[in-house]
């Protein structure tokens, strides 16, 4: 008995550790096995916090979402993009209210512009900071508040 | 003589105007151009295929032919311009003309001869086992490749998203050289791609173009 709960707990590490990136077949997608950033990495990657500012939301800001995140957040961010359902972790629903009021603007803010992993979120969201321009990343982050009907509590 | 140098030049001018119209006559003959863009000047935004007008710096010739004959899925999603695109239901996604071999050859030649650069082909070190599984681990984790981006994963299976062009055969389809090209400055070839632009130092670079191209679709289990 103790022989075969061993096995089966080798068993179990192997999976996890085999489960490191975002690519996965829409079968294995309910397994959120990610592995968790460990703190150095969430370092690496958010160098400082920045001043939140509450950057109006313009056409710009709704094109710029169509453009690059309705990729993975779909056309209206209910988190249905072409490429959800092939990722292990599913991208936000940004009109999820409940989860996003959890957040703050500091939080969505570092998450567009350093990645995923800098919020200890998943690494399938890439860092924008080298494609979007300081505003546009804030009034996006706006942009969500206002598909979610929420602020952060 | 006048008479003489005159004959000399008109030959001369027909001779020299006669490849130019061959030059244009395989690929006007075939309507590359109704979908891809086939000279820089060309303004007209096509939304149903990628700009060729560098396809002699972007693709490996064998493949380009092979293409020709049995095309191949690149864009499962469409082009990233096509109204469709984010509807997952792409509009212009006809499947692409095949050709028989002769004309797949001499339009596949005459494609590689449309450059925006010419550079001799850098030497690329192949990559060391630990290298491929480091670079391997940045395009999955550190820059997130994989979200839109088909590739193999260790058991040779098909993973990534889907709205960026698959990578399952980058290393048979690309150049070495473009790739480093594009990751450097992608507005070169694409005035506003949909994939977020990356600082990455030379020696990252280097070693991704390297990974991209150990991804070739006989490594799929």
């Amino acid at each position: 008995m103790i022989r075969y709960s061993k096995n089966f707990l080798a068993g179990i590490t192997v999976v996890l550790v085999g489960l490191g990136g975002c690519g996965q077949n829409h079968e294995e997608q309910a397994t959120a096995n990610l592995k968790p950033p460990i703190q150095q990495e969430i370092e690496e990657i958010r160098p400082q916090v920045s001043q939140i500012v509450r950057a109006p939301v313009t056409e710009k800001t709704r094109k710029t979402y169509q453009w690059y995140c309705a990729q993975c957040h779909g056309i209206e961010g209910k988190g249905d993009g072409i490429n959800a359902k092939l990722l292990t972790v599913p991208p936000r629903n940004h009109t999820k209210a409940s989860y996003l009021e959890t957040r703050t603007d500091e939080q969505l803010y570092e998450a567009i512009k350093f990645g995923g992993l800098s919020v200890g979120r998943a690494p399938c969201m890439p860092a924008w900071e080298n494609t979007l321009d300081e505003e546009t990343i804030h009034s996006l982050v706006q942009y969500i508040r206002e598909l979610c009907q929420c602020e952060a509590l | 003589m006048i008479q003489k140098i005159l004959t000399l030049l008109c030959l001369g001018g027909l001779l020299s105007l006669f490849p130019l119209s061959l030059e244009a006559g395989v690929l006007e003959e075939n309507n590359c151009s109704t979908c891809h863009s086939l000279s820089s000047e060309d303004t007209e935004k096509k939304i149903s295929g990628p700009d060729l007008y560098y396809a002699g710096n972007k693709f490996q010739p064998e493949w380009l032919r092979q293409f020709l004959k049995v095309p191949a899925v690149v864009r499962p999603s469409g082009f990233i311009t096509d109204p469709g695109f984010l509807k997952g239901s792409p509009e212009n996604l006809v499947p692409h003309p095949s050709f028989p071999d002769e004309k797949a050859n001499a339009i596949a030649d005459k494609l590689m001869e449309l450059k925006i650069y010419e550079q001799t082909p850098v030497v690329r070190n192949a990559l060391s086992k630990g290298q491929r599984a480091k670079i391997k681990y940045q395009f999955e984790r550190t820059y997130g490749c994989i979200s839109c981006h088909q590739s193999l994963n260790l058991a040779g299976k098909v993973r990534g998203g889907i709205s960026g062009p698959s990578l399952v055969n980058a290393g048979n389809r690309l150049q070495a050289d473009w790739i480093a090209s594009w990751l450097q400055k992608p507005e070169t070839y694409l005035s506003k791609s949909r994939m977020p632009r990356y600082k990455m130092d030379s020696v990252t670079q280097n070693l991704f173009v390297q990974f991209l191209m150990t991804l070739k679709k006989e490594n799929m289990k």
